[in-house]
């Protein structure tokens, strides 16, 4: 038997569970960062054009870099490891909630990482699209 | 007494324990100085230390011992080492009851190269890596010229060594005395007709006042160098876009590590950066670039910063690139490179576990084993 109070603590605990998970996902800084990308994308930003880039093997831009994954590693919730042997936090959003909230970061690992895979720098629609879909992992 | 030997003690106890300490400690330090991996180098220390005092016992046991470790007792004059020598040549050696001019010559040498040894390796401690009581007194220029005498006379001790077991060996044939044995049990032959000398007893008393006073005023001495802060060590202060930036990816290398030709060709070609873009804005790379000359190699005098200084003309901001990375590494197979622990040649830390201060002591090394 369950008393009422408990019941009432246990739908808050999911509530603020829910709140906290929420607001992790669609952070007002995060959605401002794609908002910009999606501005100056032809298309509609795709979960699943951003998904496609993500796992593709260009091999266009520097040879010890031939796809995100080589440093990322295999999936979005992997922790990735760079050359040098540091860690790479997960690029999925569920798993690292701060990702892609600063617009200077964002601005700097686009343009090295892009001209370090693919040989050059990624457009806007590609970047909102792979960030759509790291946004929805 | 006539037609018969006699046995007579010679050698006392300090004395015989002071000859096969030293044998102990002098073997010690060629092995952890030759073949022991360079994180023994604490223990390399410790025979050095072990070796100054028993030599400054030698000579204190030189006047306060008993007769024949008396160091009036052998010393013998130009004249009567050349007698001896001849005599030597000839194989018909008199027989000494104490030391025999030849071997006298020996202790003379053994105890000055032993005390340029430990005195040049002193000086490569405090010098090259920045440790012990000369740390402060004694600059990286100093401590490498040490270091090569301190090598040189190494390799005369182990001829003088070699020398020494020679002719100890020579004078068991010669005159059927057993020295190695003598040497443990302290007693030598009395030959047939010859009477037993007027033997002095040791002064332990005056012995051990005197190495007192020694031990204090040597201990006052070198304390008093010790308080000297290390010399071309200094203080730096953190730059956070160094840190953050650099240290995002790879280890955040210290900048003593290059010199700052190479540091400003890093940082002008970050498009490139080891197979990467890790290109900035220009206002993080400006503020990342002057952290890094103004402490660049140049400002620094330790091992390290004096060492990389030499860079790879190939490869000007490789630091395991550098000429003296090459050699060190030399004996670390690439299979140890390859381990988890460590993953490749841009780890320094993960064997060097001082490396964030760019020490990089030897002590301090430890691999890992996978």
């Amino acid at each position: 038997m369950i008393y009422p109070k408990t019941k009432l603590l246990m739908a808050s605990i999911v509530t603020l569970g829910f709140i906290i998970v929420g607001t992790a996902m669609a952070n007002p800084a995060r959605d401002a960062v794609i908002k910009e990308f999606s501005a100056g994308a032809a298309q509609p930003l795709s979960a699943e054009r951003g998904k496609e880039l993500f796992l593709s093997s260009p091999a266009t831009g520097k040879a010890e870099t031939p796809s995100c994954t080589s440093c990322h590693g295999a999936t979005p919730f992997t922790t990735g490891q760079t050359r040098a042997g540091k860690p790479i936090a997960p690029l999925a959003v569920s798993k690292t909630p701060d990702r892609y909230t600063d617009p200077k970061k964002v601005a700097k690992w686009f343009r090295r990482n892009c001209k370090s895979v693919l040989g050059r720098e990624c457009t806007p629609q590609e970047k909102g699209d792979f960030l759509t879909y790291m946004s929805s992992q | 007494m006539t037609g018969q030997t006699g046995k007579i003690k010679v050698w006392d106890l300090p004395t015989r324990i002071f000859h096969w300490s030293l044998v102990a400690l002098v073997i010690l330090g060629l092995v952890t100085g030759f073949i022991s991996p360079e994180w023994w180098m604490g223990v390399h220390v410790w025979a050095g230390y072990g070796t100054v005092l028993l030599v400054v016992f030698r000579l204190v046991w030189g006047i306060f011992g008993s007769e024949f470790s008396r160091i009036e007792t052998f010393a013998f004059t130009p004249s009567e080492v050349l007698a001896h020598l001849r005599e030597l040549i000839f194989l018909r050696p008199l027989h000494f009851i104490g030391h025999n001019p030849a071997g006298a010559m020996m202790i003379f040498a053994l105890i000055f190269f032993l005390s340029g040894i430990t005195i040049s390796g002193l000086l490569v401690l405090g010098g090259e890596e920045n440790q012990g009581p000369l740390a402060g007194a004694a600059n990286y220029q100093v401590g490498d010229m040490a270091g090569t005498i301190h090598s040189a006379l190494v390799f005369i001790l182990m001829g003088l060594i070699v020398l020494h077991v020679i002719g100890v060996i020579l004078e068991i044939r010669l005159t059927g005395e057993n020295l190695v044995k003598s040497m443990i049990d302290g007693h030598k032959i009395l030959p047939a007709g010859q009477k037993a000398p007027e033997t002095r007893p040791s002064r332990p008393l005056a012995a051990s006042a005197f190495l007192l006073a020694f031990a204090i005023l040597a201990g006052s001495v070198l304390w008093a160098f010790s308080t000297m802060p290390p010399s071309g060590i200094r203080e730096m202060t953190a730059n956070e876009d160094f840190n953050t930036e650099c240290g995002d990816c790879h280890e955040v290398y210290h900048p003593s590590l290059l010199p700052k030709a190479s540091w400003t060709k890093l940082m002008a070609g970050l498009e490139d950066h080891f197979g990467e873009d890790a290109s900035l804005d220009q206002e993080t790379a400006i503020n990342i670039t002057a952290h890094l000359i103004t402490y660049a190699a140049e400002a620094w005098d330790t091992e390290a910063s004096n060492r990389f200084s030499i860079v790879s003309q190939a490869a000007p901001y490789q630091i395991s690139a550098t000429p003296y990375w090459v050699r060190k590494h030399d004996e670390v197979g690439e299979d140890v490179f390859k381990r988890k622990g460590i993953g490749n040649k841009s780890r320094c830390a993960a064997c060097h576990r001082d490396a964030d201060s760019g020490h990089f002591d030897d002590q301090m090394i430890k691999i890992p084993e996978n």
